[in-house]
């Protein structure tokens, strides 16, 4: 089941133009918060087959559902309207802007459910419903941290304030790589295996260099260098050299950091003076790309020693065995 | 040691830019993991970008959250300067 935080107010104020919607009924109840983002055309569950019907989902009246009601007599219509629309209803919507009838309100009214009515046809406002309550109930994170496309890739550089991000940002800005977000970004989850990473409206493309100040990336770089938005690919983590830690001197294992519950690849590159970040993340991203593609130069080359250490041996072998029939 | 308080923004501007400079500057060399939260958005305090990413305007309320040996003194000097609006009116 999604919840949310969302409240009826803002449901109405994010959806009013989009989905043509207005309120009928519940004005008093709109700063209550909606509980489920799911939506059902109660269809059957009408006819009086209510087993498995779920109770806490938008309800979407059409004409399908509207005319079948009005072919019952008053009091079947009162029964089933009762047993369709409980408590735990959010809101009714009314396609196509058809009148509403009576009991409807009556219902909505006694139970504390909001009532909509839209202008779109029944099967266009489901599907919008849909996808658009799909898209808020989509898991959300916030992390430190730089994006940038590197080489098509989506590369969040993270690390301890002041050890250098956005100076690495710059340079690979200078490469002519993209900004999609410095400092803050917002990481959404999209279907099970990927994520995309956006910077925040207010702060998109604004980069806080120390010394400088807040340079506007667009204004400076050009539009060529800026992004709306990426799949995030690889993590770089950034830290100061610790002379007692052994880094990564061969890249033979993966390591992943977890985000929304997916795992993305990450590299821990340490931070010196004389180390070129802008150059070794663009490295990182290409040897990522390599490895994408089925090309890991690190075991590549593990096949090509042990290759060559089996050929040494078998010359070897032969080499001795010349000289032991020579004898 | 984690301390958790709600502080208030009371000069008229908001968490604009200069404020923004206060924060990070009394952050700077702090150990703790500083963290603001306001309407549902957590953000790192030590950075400008993230305290202005949340446009919080006066008499909005921030939660803050910091963690680590200096907790206790780093909340305190944050609520003093929030008190004092920042050097401002």
């Amino acid at each position: 089941m999604n919840s949310s935080k969302l409240t009826f107010k803002e449901f109405y104020e994010l959806f009013k133009d989009p989905m043509e919607l207005e309120i009928c009924c519940g004005h008093e109840i709109l700063d209550k918060r909606i509980k489920n983002l799911e939506v059902q055309r109660p269809g059957v569950s009408l006819a009086g087959w209510v087993e498995d019907f779920p109770t806490n989902r938008f309800l979407i009246f059409g004409q399908l559902e509207l005319g079948y009601l009005n072919s019952l007599d008053r009091e079947t219509i009162l029964k089933r309207v009762d047993i369709v629309i409980t408590k735990k209803t959010p809101a009714i919507l009314i396609s196509k802007n058809y009148n509403i009838p009576d009991y409807l309100i009556d219902v909505c009214i006694r139970k504390n459910v909001v009532l909509f009515r839209s202008k779109m046809r029944t099967m266009e406002l489901f599907s919008k419903l849909f996808f658009s309550l799909k898209d808020l109930s989509k898991p959300v994170t916030t992390v430190h941290g730089t994006l940038m496309d590197v080489y098509g890739l989506g590369v969040l550089i993270q690390g301890d304030s002041s050890v250098g991000k956005s100076e690495a940002a710059l340079g690979l800005l200078e490469r002519k790589h993209r900004l999609i977000s410095d400092d803050v970004v917002k990481i959404e989850k999209k279907g099970d295996t990927s994520l995309i990473g956006t910077g925040p409206d207010l702060t998109r493309h604004f980069m806080e260099i120390r010394g400088i100040g807040l340079i506007d990336v667009a204004a400076l770089f050009g539009a060529v260098c800026i992004r709306h938005d990426i799949s995030i690919d690889l993590v770089v983590q950034l830290e100061l050299w610790d002379e007692d830690k052994f880094y990564d001197r061969i890249g033979f294992d993966r390591h992943f950091k977890k985000y929304l519950g997916i795992d993305v690849p990450y590299y821990l590159l340490p931070v010196k003076s004389g180390r070129d970040v802008t150059l070794l993340i663009e490295t990182i991203s290409l040897n990522h790309r390599l490895k994408v593609m089925g090309y890991d130069s690190a075991k590549e080359f593990s096949e090509k020693l042990l290759d060559a250490m089996n050929n040494k041996s078998v010359k070897n072998n032969e080499n001795n065995k010349k000289i032991k029939s020579k004898k | 040691m984690k301390i958790i308080k709600k502080l208030k923004v009371k000069n008229s501007l908001g968490l604009h830019v200069r404020p923004a400079a206060v924060i990070v500057k009394i952050l700077q060399n702090v150990d703790s993991k500083v963290e603001f939260t306001y309407q549902n958005e957590t953000v790192n305090a030590k950075s400008i970008m993230s305290i202005l990413m949340l446009a919080a305007k006066k008499n909005s309320r921030i939660l803050v959250t910091a963690e680590g040996k200096d907790a206790k003194e780093v909340v305190a000097k944050l609520a003093i300067a929030f008190d004092e609006q920042f050097g401002e009116t």
